[in-house]
């Protein structure tokens, strides 16, 4: 397996998780009180500090793992990686967009947050499973 | 968004004429990863022109004993 994409699934193995666990812990939440009383900075502040630490770890587990591999890459990896970004990229844009006009209805920021939050993470997500698709079937430039 | 390549290439057998290189040998060569190899072989992917250029010059064969594109059924010869 490619470094690339061992790393792609390390996004998978530590993003789902954690995104679930925010999500258990904030939509029971907004079910059941006003969204001003909401807690959710803390929660969102330690999805991000763990998914970016885990990820850096996974990263180092995997590069330990075979370090003569990390250090290669050629231009499929590149080509599959650009496509990934590209269409994680959408998403980010979506989350920003509804961001955007959720700012300008004045909605509470709990909403705004959250959009631009799970747009990137959703965008995160998207991306490592479109370039895993690409590691394991045809992929062309054309 | 993927359509299968019409490129079709004879690296497993050149490999095997040239003393049963491994894809691993044959990847480091051509400076690239096994995995890449691995999918240029079995048709997943298709190499830019100088990366098949390099693939033909460790084989010191032409390009077009390496990778070949069938004729299309009009009898004209297909680009690629």
């Amino acid at each position: 397996m490619a470094f690339l994409e061992k790393s792609n699934w390390v996004v998978l193995v530590v993003g789902v998780p954690t995104l679930l666990v925010y999500l258990f812990v904030v939509v029971p939440q907004v079910l059941g009180q006003p969204i001003a009383e909401i807690s959710w900075v803390e929660p969102m502040i330690v999805t991000i500090v763990v998914f970016v630490v885990a990820n850096v770890l996974g990263n180092v587990v995997a590069a330990a793992s075979n370090p003569r591999e990390a250090d290669t890459n050629d231009e499929r990896d590149r080509e599959i990686d650009r496509l990934g970004e590209r269409v994680g990229n959408w998403l980010i844009i979506a989350g920003s967009i509804v961001a955007l006009v959720l700012a300008m209805a004045r909605a509470d920021h709990f909403w705004i947050a959250n959009a631009i939050f799970l747009g990137g993470l959703a965008g995160s997500l998207v991306s490592a499973v479109t370039k895993i698709a690409a590691y394991h079937g045809p992929f062309q430039r054309w | 968004m993927v359509k299968p390549t019409r490129v079709t290439n004879s690296i497993r057998a050149l490999r095997f004429a040239a003393g049963e290189m491994t894809q691993a040998d044959l990847a480091d060569r051509v400076g690239v990863t096994r995995q890449t190899i691995i999918a240029i072989e079995q048709g997943k992917y298709s190499p830019t022109l100088e990366m098949a250029f390099r693939i033909a010059r460790v084989f010191r064969v032409p390009l077009d004993e390496v990778f070949q594109y069938p004729h299309e059924q009009d009898g004209q010869e297909g680009q690629g």
